[in-house]
């Protein structure tokens, strides 16, 4: 790609751009989450969504309100501007966006494959599935029963096709082989996003490669901490995790031999970045990792919004929409159980 | 009338509305639509303010009402406009509203799910039905019979067990957009264990959800084992595909294809029974939702205004504060006390002091509406301010008629207007949705003054469609020119064009009664003639104009008693509009007077003039107008430049001179004013809440203490600097006036010479001629409506607006007020 993207990107993508810094701005504020921690009632906090950007989008519903119906009201709401800037969009750029809808359907694949061997009905766990990994093949993925199947019967033809190299097994579908699965495709998936973003150059590699970066360090300590106590063995543990990233390669062999969560920490003392995040977590507040690594992939993706010309602000902004959803749901939730104590823990998007 | 000059005054008050009678009070306000409601409550959050419980039962009830007419719009019916004036219900009203009103919605959604079942139902057999009619067509016939001839010996080969392995059957309907992907998944999950055909519908069937039709394509699978089956299933599931049982019998399948026909017709029955009870509960619908609509949203409103209220500390009455106009203060307090009265305790409204500047009020009749608009689209004025609309209403059509001056397009201009302001009352002219329609429709009046002087302006520049008139006989004489002069035959012959010497008697026999004399259309100096005439007229125009704008400043001065500008800023303002541009309008009458056709040789120009008044110098060919005039000219040039440092530094010394001694007063009074606080500190309370006019002249001191220098003077030199340059940019640009209304005339002397004049010159036989300027004359009224009157007329029109927004009111007015927006169900009943 050549260099220099104020000179031509505004031709083709100008417009969305645009767009997508207008929906950032209409995102909930500080005030706003104070009011919606105020609220005694989900129809409260509806009552404050309303004078917000969302509008009347509870408008049509049924009583009575509940959480569920909420979070998918907004996810509906967020897929629905996504696809408005995907049918919009022209290349590169909307290849862009297809590799970051790849993530939801790899999400959602597993989450359908993990309800066939519970044996639950598709359509259950259909409305659990994240609206934007939707794709018409994917109520079929129950019929496979080892990986190969599932790849050449049905997501040949999708995006994820490519990801499928490093799993191809014969293996029966067991509880532990798709966690694999799952851990394998996102590697690849982060893998070749990563590449994507790389070979564009300019600035979207400039703000996306340090966010994938982020992202594969995270899954790296999150495989790392999950993989604590079960019989996955230290040489699997390794294969799973993204080759790039701030701890590729040193950190991620340190990572594999960890076995605890306080050796896991010694190999984040390594780097400036990870060192004051592992050190917050349970310290204040009590905080958990995952919040932790929530707060920071917020803060990047704010920081994503001050360059210009670059794709990264399509990914920054559904990552912060769906952030705001989490915050929403976990005030609603809190509401709903009066369990008012915990309710201030969202994460606050600046 | 006398409204229009300033806005209104109005009142901040204060409304005590006893607990019990404050809805039907500020409902009775909302018919009246007398105040405007302030937001006492603006730090509380929308979810947290006394009234929420019921805004939320209203909204509960717009979602069913909204529901309903979305019910009763898919059923194609229109709602009918409500009648009669319906008020705002009384609150225990609603509760009956609704309950009715979730009846039926609850009976509509019942008869609706039945319905809607029903056609699911019928759909799934008329698919079914359309699968089966399909599975009789050879085609099929022939992949069955084929894939039999082409496998038997396969699957005869392992012998035994499978001998009597049967073919199998899944036949079902999907959507078009899927059936590839539906076949390309078959083929690889099944690895080609399995015959598909899909056809597609001849004739589309109707969605059931939907009602459109929608085409279908059916699918016949052929497979062998009981795995692939399975397989099958959950594809063709997962597709949401109709799957339908297929019997391999013909006469079973006949069999059953007449038996769905019968079940279809039955199921038909029985439909059309449920759509005929529908329509019955959807004319329920219809009597109900159009008041009721109107009645909740009344509701919701006077439940929002009463949530801008605050409730007094004892919890009996509610405080409101509200914006009214003085004029309609008794209004308000009688309209209180009768919507209080059944209560027993009266609601009271008064009067309180305040120090935000108040909204504006001007009320418009039909007239003077598009008028104000005009004025009100560059910035609504300031409270009290001098409004400019009055002056407007004659000026606007006037400034577009200099431009647009032509008899005939004025008198069309003028009737179609004319038939709009006839036609105003008719209901279908009222209503018309059309958005142009209806902006030409606000400006009707507008449009009628803007007609009427333009006939006029037609006749002073004596041209109808581009023609002059000769209503009076012409002041010049061709004969006594050719008499005197001796025009021999020869010389007539070798000369086209002929001078007419005013100088000779009898050929110049005075100025022609009212407006261009006729004979300068055959001119061939028509043009430059015209062009001094109307560039002069517009400087005189634009100046008159200007000056105007700064007198009415002086208004504007008294009345916010700020007397010092009408020595400091206006008077130096005229000295210098009228010393310079003045004069020079002085110079052009003058020499209108002055100077005639006899000393037309030695003619003064009053360009070079003008140019050496500034230059302070003297060309020798350039004829004095009048003596002494070199002295007049320098003192005015001096007064007026003096004028400059006048309004530059008058104001700002003016103000630091006042502040200054106010602060030598003040440090003494202060010190006692402290003393007394002191002592009479157990009083503190009533002291702060003593007299309002004391707290406003203290504020108004903390407003004087922080009066900065350099803010005043930077102000007043730009203010300065813009008017000075203004006077000369904003006289030029009236030369508009010149420039659009000469653009006309050529326009429509163009349009005439091009087309008319062609068509009347073709034949000279009549039938021929008659013929011919049929289409020609066509096409000389389209073009004259469409180019000389939509887009001359547009143009001139913003110029015009132009001339009033910026040279005009820049002069005297500020505009930065705010609308006064009274509490109102009026929209709402229309």
């Amino acid at each position: 790609m050549l260099e220099g993207a104020e000179l031509y990107f505004n031709v083709d993508h100008g417009y969305l751009e645009g767009l997508v810094r207008g929906c950032k701005a209409s995102l909930l504020t500080q005030q706003d989450y104070i009011n919606l921690v105020q609220c005694e009632t989900l129809e409260d906090l509806k009552i404050h969504l309303q004078t917000t950007d969302y509008g009347n989008f509870l408008a049509n519903h049924t009583n009575p309100l509940t959480v569920s119906k909420i979070d998918t009201e907004m996810r509906k709401r967020l897929c629905g501007e996504f696809e408005y800037f995907r049918n919009h969009s022209l290349e590169p750029l909307s290849t862009f966006l297809t590799y970051m809808t790849c993530s939801y359907m790899i999400d959602n694949v597993i989450l359908l494959m993990n309800g066939a061997l519970q044996k639950k009905s598709v359509k259950e766990i259909l409305g659990k599935c994240h609206p934007l990994g939707r794709f018409t093949e994917m109520e079929a993925v129950n019929i496979a029963e080892t990986p190969s199947d599932l790849f050449n019967a049905i997501l040949i033809e999708t995006p994820l096709a490519p990801f499928f190299q490093d799993c191809m097994s014969e293996n029966a579908l067991d509880e532990l082989n798709i966690e694999l699965l799952r851990n394998k495709l996102y590697k690849s998936y982060l893998e070749a996003f990563y590449k994507f973003c790389k070979n564009h150059g300019d600035v979207t590699a400039e703000v996306m490669c340090p966010i994938l970066e982020f992202e594969a360090d995270r899954r790296a300590f999150i495989i790392t901490l999950n993989s604590f106590g079960t019989e996955l063995s230290k040489e699997d543990r390794e294969t799973l995790y993204p080759t790039f990233g701030k701890l590729y390669p040193e950190g991620l062999r340190l990572l594999a031999q960890a076995e605890d969560f306080d050796q896991m920490k010694n190999v984040a003392d390594h780097y400036g970045v990870y060192k004051p995040l592992l050190e917050a977590v349970g310290g204040s507040g009590g905080k958990t990792l995952e919040d932790v690594f929530y707060e920071r992939e917020v803060q990047m993706n704010v920081l994503a919004f001050n360059r210009q010309f670059h794709y990264g602000v399509f990914y920054a902004y559904v990552k912060l929409k769906e952030q705001e959803i989490r915050n929403i749901v976990w005030i609603a939730e809190c509401i709903s159980q009066r369990h008012r104590t915990k309710i201030n823990s969202y994460i606050p998007i600046l | 009338m006398g409204s229009m000059f300033r806005s209104e005054e109005v009142a901040l008050v204060q409304l005590f509305l006893p607990t019990a009678a404050a809805y039907t009070c500020v409902s009775r306000l909302g018919e009246l639509g007398l105040v405007e409601f302030r937001d006492l409550n603006a730090s509380v959050s929308a979810f947290q303010r006394r009234f929420v419980v019921d805004v939320r039962r209203c909204e509960e009830l717009e979602k069913t009402f909204t529901f309903l007419q979305e019910e009763v719009r898919r059923a194609g019916l229109v709602l009918p406009p409500p009648e009669g004036r319906l008020p705002a219900p009384p609150p225990r009203d609603l509760l009956r509203i609704q309950e009715e009103t979730e009846r039926l919605a609850q009976e509509l959604r019942d008869v609706r799910g039945n319905q809607q079942a029903l056609r699911a139902q019928l759909h799934q057999l008329q698919l079914h039905a359309a699968v089966l009619r399909q599975g009789h067509e050879p085609q099929l016939a022939a992949a069955h019979t084929d894939g039999a001839s082409e496998r038997t010996p396969l699957l005869q080969a392992p012998g035994g067990p499978h001998q009597d392995l049967r073919v199998n059957f899944v036949a079902g309907a999907v959507e078009p957009h899927k059936a590839p992907a539906l076949e390309r998944l078959l083929w690889r999950a099944c690895r080609g264990f399995l015959i598909a055909s899909f056809r597609e519908l001849e004739q589309p069937l109707e969605h059931p959800v939907t009602g459109e039709p929608a085409t279908w394509m059916t699918f016949l699978i052929s497979y062998w084992g009981e795995q692939i089956g399975q397989k099958i299933r959950k594809i063709t599931d997962c597709f949401h595909c109709h799957v339908f049982p297929f019997l391999q019998q013909e006469e079973a399948r006949l069999g059953a294809l007449q038996q769905l026909q019968q079940q279809s017709q039955e199921l038909q029955e029985v439909l059309g029974e449920t759509e005929r009870f529908l329509s019955q509960v959807l004319g329920r619908v219809l009597q109900l939702l159009p008041p009721g609509q109107v009645q909740v949203h009344k509701m919701k409103a006077v439940y929002l205004a009463l949530n801008q209220c605050s409730v007094s500390t004892t919890h009996k009455c509610l405080i409101a504060e509200a914006w009214c106009s003085v004029r309609d203060l008794p209004a308000l307090q009688e309209a209180l006390r009768d919507s209080s009265m059944e209560e027993g305790v009266s609601a009271v409204a008064h009067r309180i002091p305040c120090r935000d500047m108040p909204p504006t009020l001007i009320r418009t009749n039909r007239f003077t509406a598009s008028f104000q608009g005009i004025v009100d689209a560059y910035g609504v004025g300031r409270y009290q301010e001098v409004n400019p609309a009055p002056y407007t209403i004659i000026t606007f059509p006037f400034l577009f008629a200099v431009m647009f001056g032509d008899v005939g397009h004025g008198l069309l201009m003028f009737l179609f207007a004319l038939a709009m302001v006839l036609a105003e009352n008719r209901p279908a002219v009222k209503a018309a949705q059309n958005e142009i329609w209806q902006t030409f429709f606000r400006g009707r009046y507008l449009l009628l003054l803007m007609g009427l002087f333009s006939i006029y302006t037609g006749f002073i520049y004596n041209e109808c469609f581009s023609r002059a008139t000769s209503i009076f006989p012409s002041g010049w004489s061709v004969a006594a020119m050719a008499n005197q002069s001796g025009w021999s035959d020869a010389f007539l012959a070798q000369h086209t064009m002929l001078t007419l010497d005013p100088n000779v008697t009898g050929v110049f026999l005075g100025p022609y009664p009212f407006g261009i004399d006729p004979i300068w259309s055959l001119a061939a100096n028509h043009l430059s003639f015209l062009n001094s005439f109307k560039m002069k007229m517009s400087v005189i125009l634009g100046v008159v104009h200007m000056a105007f704008g700064v007198v009415l400043g002086v208004f504007n001065h008294v009345h916010f008693g700020q007397r010092h500008r009408l020595l400091l800023e206006t008077l130096p303002e005229l000295t210098f509009l009228l010393g310079l541009f003045g004069y020079l309008v002085f110079l052009v009458i003058y020499k209108w007077l002055c100077v005639w056709a006899a000393r037309a040789a030695s003619a003064p120009s009053i360009l070079i003039h003008f140019i050496n008044m500034f230059l302070f110098s003297h060309s020798p060919s350039n004829r004095l107008l009048y003596p002494r005039q070199e002295v007049v000219q320098a003192t005015l040039v001096v007064l007026a430049l003096a004028m400059v440092p006048v309004l530059l530094l008058g104001t700002p010394l003016h103000l630091l001179h006042r502040h200054r001694r106010r602060l030598r007063r003040r440090p003494a009074g202060r010190q006692e004013e402290n003393k007394a606080g002191l002592l009479d500190l157990p009083d503190a309370s009533v002291n702060g809440w003593s007299s309002d006019e004391e707290k406003a002249g203290g504020l108004d001191d903390e407003e004087e203490a922080e009066l900065v220098p350099s803010e005043v003077l930077m102000h007043q030199a730009i203010h300065t600097i813009e008017f000075c340059l203004g006077c000369v940019s904003n006289t030029a640009s009236y030369l508009r006036l010149w420039a659009l209304s000469l653009a006309h005339a050529q326009l429509s002397e163009v349009l005439w010479a091009m087309v008319m004049r062609i068509g009347l010159g073709l034949g000279r036989e009549v039938g021929v001629a008659a013929v011919v300027l049929v289409p020609i004359f066509a096409a000389f009224a389209v073009m004259t409506v469409a180019i000389l009157l939509v887009m001359e007329g547009l143009s001139a029109f913003l110029h015009a607006l132009r001339l009033h927004w910026v040279e005009f009111q820049n002069k005297f007015y500020s505009g930065t007020g705010y609308k006064l927006s009274p509490f109102t169900f009026a929209a709402t009943d229309d």
